[in-house]
């Protein structure tokens, strides 16, 4: 059995964590480029090879129609859910997209779950490397406030990318269990997170037992479609606005160009919460250049509306945890976009306590991903982790209204049974519609999942069937159904309203099998190359040194031909042929590489430093 | 293990050492989980009597106790068998636990379980002594509605209903004190093992406090929409 490790898909950015076994610290791991943090960006190269991360965050502004980010927004959604969406986002969604959104990159139809998890397996590749041992299981975190859709969107994501999903984790509790680690505290805490595109907010209480610690979720509440990304396009559309008015450049969201200020402003957006003024000067294609001084002041009135949008569900977790802000100990700050001073202060003020930020926004809701894997994956465990579900659990009933069988923020697993019986003679289905959410009509919640309850024919009410309706640690939801006139059991596979079915998730697993392995060619390929470069520079500077004279004139002409066929092989796609020309490139160059060595040696006792020679 | 209230009277086959047991959670032989028997109910998973004054401190460290033990996160790498037994298990546990800590949803399943528990038939079917002032707020109500749609001034209709809303609270308030009383009374008569005549009624009582509870607290909730 491989590795276990926590995960944080990010709206933004991805990142991967594991827990030290000596030290017991979570800690998160490093890419190739040492940086910790993915970006959630996804690029299909022309070659049909999938990039992700910082080199396809980069094709952003080369190949805007070729790379997605921001996917997170998408995931178990429908394609009438998004609309307001694509004004903003350069999402190219195919017009033939019908409960499940399928996304347009280059000549390539995906989903996104499709996409989230060449995210998820850039992540395990990282981890691989960094172990050297395969990594096969993962806990990975959601927002508190996804619904069922988007929670089996994401579980999916991982069975694609060749992950067993031990268990899905809301991130605000992800975050508590990093800072109960750290800090072990006790008492009340509230977690608020506004992360990329997400806003959670979850009302923790923290209890030490003679087993152990458990973390016990009051409350949660939130906005699935509130972050980063919302104060990005305020800007964006302040700015483009400006830019019309003044220059007449109409800014389309799919441009390069729009792209490139995207990038300036959230730069813009960074600085301004270090410093007071930053000036935005940005090239236009007319030749002028457009230049603004932003002050956080003003930047502050323009997010203002974002902040405030965060407040209510704050009130609402509050509420429903029957505690006011004075009763709250602990204020955890969570998110990237927690560092805007405007939002510390806020938040701030409501609770009248400094919130926690002494660990690191970005990854503290990785680091707890780690510790909840390290529970499960040990078995053993000395926490435990109680959450919640976001959002009652309703069934449909006369009229379209919706009856609540389990409210939210009940503590999860949660079950509710309902029976059911027939109105007619022989009557053999009773169709169920299966909803989430507050409101009170099922056109107002959302729609989880239509099912036609197979009855056996008898007289009318004599059936008795009970449907248990189950939501699982992982906040999906399960529905069985058992006769009880005979006592037979059967689980209902149910459609979901917004989601893959398994075959789907199959032929998708055996597709990212094959993108992987063309990834893998893809790697090998770029590596190969770097390195041809690498001893090729060397060798023209060794050839090209005085003390080379004294090579023999076969042995130079050999040196020359293994570097005219490494060169030849460069330009094929063939790694194994590279690193084949390499070695004999190697082996050519070893007896040249022995005069330097030997001069250097010289001229090192003769107190000249090696570069001189 | 000793089980001072056992899920059932009779023994259970445990599906995993095939022993005979008496059991409230696990196997008395290997210590398995057991899988929860038919007829099992609430106050039995808590190993508590079916009366109505619950000391919610002590259930909440039974509760906490319980969910150590038969939590998923526990079975990670357990057979499958016992993964599913789990989650069962376990969101049984949460159920109990949601369902014993507020007072109404316990008395409602106290009677569910007694077979004792009967809707009103409709929501319209207002108790008889309310009957006059419903019928006066349901009139203010298609007033208010009515003037707002041709925005005429609403001050007025608002007051009303404001006061009709706080009398229907404070009613509400009188409804939730009789029931305390009642559950005072069936805890006694549980106490004194009183005869079916005497659980009977009392169940009556309850059921009936329920109902008028149920359809008074969707007048106030009504007008506090409308209010909004």
């Amino acid at each position: 059995m491989g590795r276990t490790v926590g995960i944080d898909l990010g709206t933004t950015n991805s990142l991967v964590a594991y827990v030290d076994a000596k030290t017991g610290e979570p800690k998160c791991i490093p890419g190739p480029s040492g940086s910790t943090l993915c970006p959630s960006v996804v690029s299909l190269d022309a070659d049909g090879s999938i990039i992700v991360g910082e080199p396809a965050r980069r094709r952003l502004l080369t190949q805007p129609e070729r790379t997605i980010y921001s996917v997170k927004r998408l995931m178990g959604r429908g394609p009438a859910d998004v609309q307001s969406e694509l004004k903003l986002f350069p999402f190219r969604i195919d017009p033939a997209s019908k409960s499940v959104i399928r996304v347009q990159l280059g000549d390539k139809i995906f989903t996104p779950p499709e996409i989230s998890s060449f995210i998820l397996r850039e992540l395990k590749n990282w981890a691989e490397a960094y172990f050297g041992e395969s990594v096969d299981r993962a806990v990975i975190t959601v927002p508190a406030y996804f619904n069922d859709a988007q929670r089996q969107a994401t579980k999916d994501a991982g069975r694609i990318a060749g992950l067993e999903v031990l268990r899905l984790v809301n991130e605000p509790t992800a975050a508590a269990l990093a800072y109960g680690l750290h800090e072990k505290q006790r008492g009340t805490v509230a977690v608020y997170d506004l992360g990329g595109g997400t806003f959670d907010i979850s009302v923790l209480k923290l209890i030490s037992t003679s087993e152990g610690d458990i973390f016990q979720v009051l409350s949660t509440n939130g906005d699935t479609h509130l972050g980063g990304d919302d104060i990005d396009h305020l800007l964006q559309a302040f700015v483009h606005e400006q830019i019309l008015q003044h220059d007449q450049i109409d800014f389309s969201p799919h441009g390069e160009l729009a792209q490139e200020l995207r990038k300036e402003l959230i730069d813009v957006k960074h600085r301004l919460s270090e410093t007071d003024k930053v000036t935005l000067r940005f090239p236009l294609p007319n030749g002028k250049v457009f230049e603004y001084e932003f002050t956080r002041g003003a930047l502050e009135a323009l997010i203002r509306p974002v902040v405030d949008r965060t407040m209510a569900p704050v009130r609402q977790a509050l509420a429903d945890a029957q505690l006011s802000p004075k009763q709250i100990e602990e204020v955890v700050l969570v998110g990237g976009t927690t560092r805007t001073p405007l939002i510390r202060r806020t938040v701030q003020e409501f609770f009248d306590r400094k919130p926690h930020t002494e660990l690191n926004p970005d990854e503290v809701v990785a680091l707890g991903a780690a510790v909840q894997a390290n529970i499960m994956d040990r078995g053993v465990q000395n926490m435990l982790l109680l959450d919640v579900t976001p959002l009652s659990l309703g069934i449909e009933t006369y009229g379209g209204a919706v009856a609540k069988i389990i409210p939210r923020n009940s503590t999860i697993p949660a079950s509710a049974q309902e029976m059911y019986t027939t109105g007619v003679d022989n009557q053999t289905g009773i169709d169920i519609h299966v909803l989430q959410g507050e409101r009170e009509l099922a056109k107002d919640c959302r729609s989880l999942a239509r099912f036609n309850l197979r009855i056996p024919a008898a007289p009318a009410g004599l059936p008795r069937v009970e449907v248990k309706f189950l939501i699982d640690a992982n906040g999906i939801l399960q529905v069985a159904a058992k006769d009880l006139r005979n006592g037979e059991e059967h689980l209902i596979e149910v459609q979901p309203s917004y989601g893959l079915n398994d075959a789907d998730i199959e032929r998708m697993l055996e597709e990212s099998i094959e993108y992987a392995e063309q990834d893998f060619a893809q790697r090998q390929l770029i590596e190969a190359r770097t390195e041809a470069e690498a001893i090729l520079t060397a060798t023209a500077k060794a050839l090209a040194n005085p003390k080379a004279a004294s090579l023999s004139e076969p042995e130079r002409v050999k040196v020359e031909r293994t570097v005219a066929a490494l060169k030849e092989a460069v330009k094929g796609p063939d790694y194994k042929l590279i690193r084949k020309k390499i070695d004999e490139l190697n082996h050519a160059t070893e007896h040249l590489a022995e005069i330097l060595m030997n001069s250097a040696v010289q001229a090192a006792l003769e107190g000249k430093k090696l570069a001189e020679v | 293990m000793s089980t001072p209230f056992p899920i059932t009277d009779s023994p259970l086959v445990c599906w995993s050492c095939h022993e005979r047991t008496i059991g409230t959670h696990f196997c008395a032989s290997c210590g398995k989980m057991l899988q929860l028997p038919e007829k099992s109910d609430y106050f039995a998973m808590f190993e508590i009597p079916r009366k109505l004054w619950i000391e919610v401190a002590a259930l909440e460290k039974k509760f906490l106790q319980l969910s150590w033990k038969l939590h998923p996160d526990n079975y990670v790498n357990a057979a499958p068998e016992e993964r599913e037994i789990s989650l069962r298990r376990s969101s049984e546990l949460n159920d109990a636990y949601r369902t014993l800590r507020e007072p109404v949803s316990r008395v409602e399943y106290l009677l569910a379980i007694e077979g004792a528990r009967v809707e009103g038939k409709s929501k319209q079917q207002a108790p008889p002594e309310l009957l006059e002032e419903v019928f006066e707020l349901n009139e203010s109500l298609d007033e208010l509605r009515e003037t707002r749609a041709t925005s005429g001034d609403t001050t007025a209709l608002k007051q009303r209903l404001e006061s009709a809303q706080k009398n229907f609270q404070s009613k509400l308030e009188e409804v939730d004190g009789e029931l305390q009383v009642t559950a005072k009374e069936w805890d006694s008569a549980a106490d004194a093992g009183a005869d079916e005549t005497k659980r009977k009624s009392i169940m009556a009582k309850l059921n009936e406090l329920l109902n008028r509870r149920s359809y008074i607290r969707n007048l106030v909730v009504n007008v506090q929409k409308e209010l909004l």
